[in-house]
């Protein structure tokens, strides 16, 4: 990859109508030539939920307690799951001009290239994190950071990423509508068990700025590409605003749906290792989030990683229980209390009635 | 040599070489199915999600014509032909992993009237250039890694 000429973009405290406006309307005009590539790193202020592009917002959030609260929802360009934003997740959104060719082949392609310069970021700070393809980026099987691609018509592709540099894990799950029971002292704990974030992994309070800084410096070192400080244009500017008024506050971009039917369901089994208590959330036929619950006794991140590796993963059994040997495979010794066949069968059981509750809601 | 259905590609319809989709005319209604090809789903992943146009609306070659999500990245369905779209999949907006599971059959995307068969037939491989092409391809995406 040849020298290139980035504009850093630094700013703090942006509301999610402005901080998502200015991710899309940059990707657009950097594909059309009218700005320059950009990486921008950013954090928003106050808390937003932000749910992914094609998810029923009704289904993802909590909206009831986001609105009581103040906590503002929105729809971000990119795929993937709900996240919760803030002072302590670093945005990362590196805008530039896409290839020409199989658009999501070059993008496929792309992720775990612009994780890297994440990726060497957190190394420079002691971290030893790693890409997988649908994990995002992992610490030992626990999520540090989510990372998602939006290619815009203009053929501008945007990387969207949030680094966890700290996470509020209660009020993440005040927020989302993630699948747990009911939120207590123990499901915090076992959330917080299951991911991880910079100032735990450094065991330190690092500032956001640091963070921003090695990260910045990891992605000018992958991408051998020149970082010149800048901010938006007063152009960019007018026509970001006009993307947030025509777009990300209007209630038909943040409440819009698809035609894919979510549902959710959980399963209990008991098994000689303890008790598996699994809930499922389907969208259409892909699992896109499960929790691991129980009274049996394993570590931790291989929970974490039995969980990311079913997240937006297709709810075919067979493609389940391959999946699941699989991660068997990785953690043969955190996972032995477990008995696989039970834990299988317990998480089929899930689909099939959160299946199930799709056919009766049709 | 044993051919490789795996990531078949029919000489039956036309394909969009860059793009991955296809096109078969019926040239008795002179309407055409479009839809994305067996390399250019597996290569996209598990679909998540699907938007297409409504009937009625024109869409042009290779603009977007509808959007999707695969494995967490978003973009455009970019049409191999210019038309009116007479119909689409409901049940792939509803089950998007359709696509997936039967490029050619049950997940196709849109039926279109084209508005130049003739003249954006001839920016597709088709006929007996498909055998060759689709070899090279899947060649090619086995290479790099994509399938």
């Amino acid at each position: 990859m040849s020298t290139a000429t980035w504009r850093l973009i630094t700013d703090d405290d942006v509301t999610a109508s402005f901080g998502l406006a200015a991710d899309e309307l940059i990707t657009r005009w950097v594909g059309a030539g009218q700005s320059v590539p950009t990486l921008r790193l950013y954090t928003y202020a106050p808390h937003c939920a932000l749910v992914g592009r094609f998810q029923r917002l009704e289904s993802e959030l909590r909206v009831d307690y986001c609105r009581a609260n103040g906590i503002p929802m929105n729809r971000r360009p990119t795929g993937g799951g709900a996240i919760l934003m803030g002072a302590g997740p670093l945005g990362v959104a590196l805008m530039l001009p896409g290839a020409e060719g199989n658009v999501y082949r070059r993008a496929r392609d792309q992720m775990a290239q612009v994780s890297e310069g994440i990726l060497a970021g957190l190394r420079s700070l002691g971290i030893e994190a790693e890409f997988r393809r649908k994990n995002d980026i992992e610490v030992n099987g626990r999520k540090i950071a989510g990372v998602g691609i939006y290619r815009a018509p203009s053929d501008g592709v945007l990387f969207h990423a949030s680094v966890l540099v700290d996470l509020d894990v209660a009020l993440m799950l005040q927020t989302l509508n993630i699948p747990v029971e009911k939120i207590s002292d123990k499901e915090i704990a076992a959330m917080s068990a299951r991911t991880s974030t910079v100032r735990r992994e450094l065991g330190r309070d690092i500032s956001v700025e640091e963070v921003r800084q090695a990260i910045a410096t990891g992605y000018a070192q992958v991408f051998d590409a020149e970082l010149s400080p800048g901010d938006f244009t007063p152009e960019e500017r007018d026509a970001i605003a006009a993307l947030e008024r025509e777009k990300y506050l209007t209630d038909e971009w943040i409440f819009q749906a698809t035609a894919v039917p979510d549902s959710a369901a959980a399963a209990r089994l008991k098994t000689p290792g303890g008790l598996l208590d699994i809930r499922v959330a389907l969208s259409g036929r892909i699992i896109k989030s499960i929790f691991v619950g129980g009274d049996f006794f394993a570590a931790d991140n291989a929970i974490a990683d039995v969980e990311a590796r079913l997240r937006w993963h297709p709810a075919e059994p067979e493609a389940v229980a391959a999946t699941l040997r699989a991660t068997y495979e990785r953690w043969p010794i955190e996972l032995e209390s477990i008995p696989l066949d039970g834990l299988i069968e317990a998480v089929q059981t899930a689909v099939e009635r959160a299946a199930a509750a799709q056919v009766a809601a049709l | 040599m044993t051919a490789d259905t795996t990531y078949a590609l029919p000489a039956d319809r036309a394909y969009d070489a860059a793009q991955h989709t296809w096109a078969l005319y019926d040239p008795a209604a002179a309407t055409a199915l479009i839809g994305i090809d067996a390399l250019g789903q597996a290569s996209m992943g598990d679909l998540a999600f699907l938007v297409l146009p409504a009937v009625g609306d024109t869409i042009r070659r290779n603009v977007g014509a509808g959007s999707l999500e695969a494995a967490k990245m978003t973009g455009d369905v970019l049409s191999p032909l210019s038309g009116k779209v007479l119909a689409v999949n409901a049940a792939a907006l509803r089950d998007p992993s359709l696509v997936n599971r039967d490029p050619y059959g049950d997940g196709w995307l849109l039926k279109i009237r084209p508005a130049d068969w003739a003249g954006e037939s001839a920016e597709l491989i088709a006929g007996e250039a498909v055998s060759d092409w689709a070899e090279a391809e899947i060649t090619r995406y086995r290479t790099e890694g994509w399938i």
